[in-house]
């Protein structure tokens, strides 16, 4: 199983100090916590990607590139890319480069994007959104696994004997994921092509998120991709720690408070009740996010929201030590226990490049028979 | 014997409130209309003073939480609405509003809506078919024509004198309960259990 961050990339006054960063100084906060999330042992930063102030993250694949070379295990991903206003051809390309420079540590989660005007910013109709995503990511699909591709459709110009470069790094497209808070077409989307399927699993409550990653798993059985239980499910979640859970909850009120997304509404308890967000211990934060797996069955990854609504560069850091040290080792371990055998890890480039020669293998003597 | 189920919202502040009292007349007499009818109906009050700060919630973080997910359950599955708020400047209240606005896309499609309202003069009555009935055509439901409108004179005048609260009230739920009545319990399927196969998705159909 693995463990990482996904960033919003919000620039957002710090409330307790009224301090607004500049965006130099959020990429820079960015940056540092990927390396961070390195350091501390975690498994993958995936940066979202935005393309209005308040927010800093439009060019996800300049950032990633960045990290990749400063790195060395953690995986570069999305949370996420916007399948819908951006060049199917272009996405194509720039993560097959980036997946060549960081060495296969790259994988992706698509999004339709929650800001209207973003749609005729890039020439699309809003309406559209989930037919942009099933076209733009069938064509997506296929630029990676075809050296030439005649294609036509409703939303692009045609290709006509295209071929995108670089072609994915060992002949092996990113692993894929599909990001919905709400849309059973996106979770279908997912278990159509096999590929896995993320709820942000922040803002709503449980039951909902269990609506959408139950259809995905009995979809994905019904594509003939394996048994429900060996589908490929992400998860977010949100979390701020200290020791002692009154300090958590004291320190971590006035970002609650005045939070972007859900700020001046619910108080932090009836939120945390309602939601999967924990202000607590570690030992809490260990808990509860043990449960997922009651709620949504063994999966694949684990995000958390760390760094958003304000919190200062330091804080987050200090929560990453606490998420590194204390908190992943022991979610590590239980996930484990009791996982069945037939329960499959995290794709990787390694995992799906060795997959790849068995097949290949398998074929040749086939042949050779 | 059919068992409709009935769900009367009502968006009064006082306690108690005018609106709720036209509420529960409104049930009282959809009620006996339904059973004249031959129908055995189960009658639910949504008091949305009780779901304020839970609303405003809503709007902010996108789901219902606590009580006020009973509450939209109750509107969205009921096979009768009775939808009653009092008339501030011209229309329906900000309240009454909210509520309609946190209900999921086509929750109310079809189903029967009885409108009422209440206010201090007489006057606002046509708020009813300015305000109410177009937001219900919207919402693409299906009202009932006599909307009923009581005034604080109406609570003192005679009752059943033809066109008073009276006899509009009858008159109304008798419109309600004849198209309650003659709806079939269409199920709306659930995108969740019955999804549109990828096939039809990438076809663009």
């Amino acid at each position: 199983m693995q463990f990482g961050i996904f960033s919003v990339g919000d620039v957002t006054t710090d409330p307790t100090t009224g301090r607004t960063p500049s965006e130099g100084e959020r990429i820079d906060a960015m940056v540092r916590i990927a390396l961070k999330a390195e350091e501390v042992g975690l498994d993958v930063f995936a940066t979202g990607e935005h393309h209005n102030p308040p927010f800093v993250p439009s060019s996800p694949t300049t950032m990633l590139g960045y990290i990749a070379a400063r790195t060395e295990r953690l995986v570069l991903s999305t949370a996420t890319t916007l399948i819908t206003t951006n060049d199917p051809v272009k996405i194509a390309e720039d993560y097959a480069m980036l997946q060549h420079l960081a060495g296969g540590r790259v994988d992706l989660m698509m999004g339709r994007g929650n800001t209207g005007p973003v749609y005729p910013w890039f020439g699309q109709d809003i309406r559209q959104g989930v037919p942009l995503a099933v076209e733009n990511y069938h064509l997506l699909h296929r630029l990676w696994r075809e050296d030439v591709v005649n294609w036509e459709g409703k939303f692009r110009t045609p290709l006509q004997g295209f071929t995108s470069t670089p072609r994915p790094l060992d002949g092996v497209p990113p692993f894929v994921w599909h990001g919905s808070i709400r849309s059973p077409e996106i979770a279908e989307q997912a278990a159509y092509y096999g590929d896995g399927f993320f709820h942000n699993n922040i803002f709503w409550p449980a039951e909902h998120t269990k609506r959408m990653v139950d259809l995905y798993r009995r979809r994905y059985e019904h594509y003939g991709h394996g048994r429900a239980d060996q589908a490929i499910v992400g998860l977010g979640g949100q979390v701020f720690m200290r020791r002692n859970s009154q300090d958590a909850v004291r320190e971590f009120r006035p970002y609650f408070d005045n939070a972007p997304v859900y700020g001046h509404g619910p108080s932090l308890e009836d939120f945390t009740r309602e939601t999967p967000l924990t202000v607590g211990s570690p030992q809490q934060v260990i808990d509860r996010t043990l449960r997922f797996r009651e709620d949504f069955g063994d999966y694949q990854r684990q995000l958390f929201l760390m760094d958003h609504a304000g919190l200062p560069l330091k804080t987050v850091l200090e929560q990453l030590d606490l998420l590194g040290e204390e908190v992943v080792p022991v979610l590590r371990r239980e996930f484990a226990a009791g996982r069945p055998a037939h329960v499959p890890d995290a794709p990787t480039h390694a995992g799906l490049l060795a997959a790849e020669q068995d097949r290949a293998a398998l074929q040749t003597a086939e042949e050779e028979k | 014997m059919t068992e409709p189920r009935i769900t009367a919202v009502s968006a009064g502040l006082s306690v108690p409130s005018s609106t709720r009292l036209l509420a529960d007349r409104l049930t009282g007499a959809a009620d006996r209309a339904l059973r004249e009818r031959g129908a055995a109906p189960a009658a639910e009050a949504v008091e949305l003073r009780d779901h304020a700060h839970a609303l405003t919630d809503n709007l902010l973080t996108g789901f219902p939480s606590g009580d006020l997910k009973a509450a939209v359950d109750a509107a969205s599955r009921a096979d009768g609405l009775i939808a009653v708020t009092p008339i501030f400047n011209a229309s329906y209240s900000g309240l009454f509003k909210t509520f309609f606005d946190v209900l999921e896309e086509g929750a109310l499609q079809g189903t029967p809506v009885l409108i009422a309202a209440t206010g201090g003069t007489p006057r606002h009555s046509l708020a009813l078919e300015h305000a109410l009935r177009p937001m219900f055509a919207y919402l693409r439901a299906v009202t009932v024509p006599t909307a009923v409108y009581a005034a604080s004179e109406d609570w003192g005048a005679g009752g059943a004198a033809h066109g008073g609260l009276a006899s509009r009230i009858d008159r109304a739920a008798g419109e309600f309960a004849d198209l309650v009545a003659g709806r079939s319990a269409a199920a709306r399927p659930d995108p969740y259990d019955e999804p549109v196969p990828f096939e039809r998705l990438l076809s663009g159909e």
